[in-house]
């Protein structure tokens, strides 16, 4: 009998351990298969409080003052709004404009033009680029060793007294991946708890018939690298994809953002150069250039009246998700208010 | 009688596991790579110098007569000409075990490219490893020559990539035994072939990344110590 009791025991802590780590992931249930491979950075809360710390802290960069969140702001989704191309460091601007972040974990690349193939090395990019953060990982880590603060941080989440740079950028991973964007009023309508309102429903219909190729559900991205006929900026003669490929058939290709949150993660495009969702239909109902590796789902005219427009708007709306946006767990921490000996 | 067990067991760990090791050496032509401050030439009419040289070796096997007889765990090694500590790895095989050749890479393989943050040697702290795009960098070669026409007379190769078509791992066959169990790297053989007069900047994956990748096989070799 008390084997039997001690066996169930083991068993049941054994149980609760393992679901407590997938539990800290909201992963709704019909979504795709997740990218990120979690046996290989285990979650935690430690960690993830660390990755937390981290990506609001300006100790990332050289002059203490630029933190991912100066580009990634959580209350508009993680992106960097009313800037057309970001900037970093002693206001240097950059060629692009940082995307939203959020439903990291489903990602197949970074950057637009898939520059970063995993999500842990993400954060290596704007560190070390000179217009950004202008730091390296190797001083980022000596730096967190000779804080009090990180060094207590990161033996709580890695018991090891030593930071190294794998543990740092493992941590601000489980932040990242935590970022998870599933409760907008689309969401709600999909399962069958709310409805669209007449308009609502009809730009959703239009939406399917339009843009879903490439706006794809449930994530409203396909993930891949697409060239959508916006002519290029001679001021930036970004050729995108074709930057990490070498291959002429990838210029100007780019990838594919969701849509989730549109409202708030204007101006939009890699290079911000519509301010607002009507210039986007506009693009591709009366803008788009031809090049020869347009996109394939591009190949029929999408043709709106301007009422249709609205209607596609209005649907682009139920896309918000408030509860993303003002999540406790995903702003400021209070442990960076407090922090002394920095 | 204290004494006498401390030094047992100090020795154990040296009787337990045969002492079979592997050591690099580059050389400047038949000579070994001094970095820095001295002095080279090429073509008696130039000067240069080298001042970093880090590699990554990976993927270990020893073979005999073609066969693996053992394979290193974990095996990624990062190897610094300003370190000498680390041109020297030990093999942790088993005692008896006869191999006629080494198997290893010059660089990391694309699955652990394509991986998540990792640690030791593999840590991206270590400046092996491309900020702006992922990837390992296999082989890093700076220096200065008066060849060369760019700022501050400065050559710097940074071979890497790791997908298909530019893949620029390049794994080796050496003869390889415990007498003869020292691998070299010719600089001056690689240099003069790099021709610094027309190239002395490689940054990104790529086809001169390949070339200069491919240029290694060239200038390796395994001799007795």
């Amino acid at each position: 009998m008390k084997k039997l009791l001690l066996f169930l025991l083991i068993g049941f802590i054994i149980f609760s351990f393992k679901s407590g780590r997938k539990s800290l992931l909201t992963i709704p249930s019909n979504w795709p298969a997740l990218q990120y491979n979690l046996n290989e950075n285990p979650l935690s809360k430690e960690k993830i409080e660390l990755g937390r710390a981290l990506f609001y802290d300006p100790i990332l960069s050289a002059d203490h003052k630029v933190s991912c969140a100066s580009c990634h702001s959580p209350y508009n989704a993680f992106a960097h709004t009313d800037h057309a191309l970001s900037h970093g460091i002693n206001d240097k601007t950059g060629t692009r404009n940082a995307p939203a972040l959020m439903n990291l974990a489903w990602q197949k690349s970074f950057m637009y033009d898939g520059a970063i193939k995993h999500l842990d090395m993400q954060a290596l990019a704007p560190i070390s680029h000179p217009d950004e953060m202008n730091e390296s990982l190797h001083h980022v880590v000596e730096k967190l060793n000779q804080s009090a603060f990180y060094r207590k941080k990161f033996a709580a989440a890695y018991s090891s007294s030593i930071i190294t740079g794998e543990q740092t950028l493992k941590a601000i991973s489980q932040f990242m991946l935590t970022l998870i964007s599933c409760n907008s009023k689309y969401d709600s309508v999909m399962n069958k708890q709310s409805v669209f309102t007449e308009q609502e429903e009809n730009g959703y219909r239009l939406f399917q018939k339009n843009c879903s190729g490439c706006h794809t559900e449930p994530l409203f991205t396909n993930g891949y690298f697409e060239n959508n006929g916006l002519p290029v900026d001679t001021t930036l003669n970004d050729t995108g994809r074709m930057k990490i490929t070498n291959n002429s058939a990838d210029i100007y290709k780019f990838k594919v953002p969701t849509l989730r949150n549109i409202e708030f993660t204007y101006p939009y495009m890699h290079d911000g150069r519509f301010k607002k969702l009507g210039e986007v239909l506009n693009h591709y109902t009366n803008g788009i250039h031809h090049y020869s590796n347009l996109s394939e789902k591009l190949n029929s005219p999408v043709i709106l009246t301007s009422n249709e427009k609205v209607d596609i708007i209005s649907f682009l709306l139920t896309l918000s998700d408030r509860k993303f946006l003002f999540h406790p767990d995903y702003s400021f921490p209070n442990s960076l208010l407090t922090a002394t000996n920095k | 009688m204290n004494l006498r067990i401390y030094i047992s067991l100090l020795i154990l760990p040296f009787l337990s596991t045969a002492q079979h090791s592997l050591r690099f050496q580059p050389l400047f032509g038949n000579q070994p790579l001094e970095l820095e401050t001295k002095i080279y030439s090429l073509h008696d009419t130039d000067s240069i110098t080298i001042d970093v040289l880090r590699f990554y070796i990976s993927g270990i096997e020893l073979l005999q007569n073609d066969k693996p007889v053992w394979k290193e765990k974990n095996s990624y090694h990062l190897l610094d000409a300003s370190q000498p500590g680390t041109l020297q790895i030990a093999l942790s095989t088993p005692e008896k075990i006869i191999y006629n050749a080494i198997k290893l890479n010059i660089g990391i393989d694309s699955l652990t490219n394509s991986a998540g943050a990792k640690g030791g040697d593999l840590d991206p702290t270590t400046g092996m490893y491309w900020t702006w795009q992922s990837g390992y960098i296999n082989f890093k070669l700076e220096g200065k020559s008066t060849e060369c026409n760019s700022r501050k007379n400065e050559f710097q190769f940074h071979i890497g990539g790791y997908a298909t078509p530019y893949n620029s791992l390049q794994t080796i066959r050496l003869p390889f035994s415990t007498v003869q169990n020292t691998i070299t790297i010719d600089l001056r053989k690689m240099l003069l072939a790099l021709n610094l007069k027309s190239n002395n900047q490689i940054m990104s994956p790529g086809e001169p990344a390949m070339m200069v990748a491919q240029l290694l096989r060239q200038v390796i070799n395994s001799v007795a110590p």
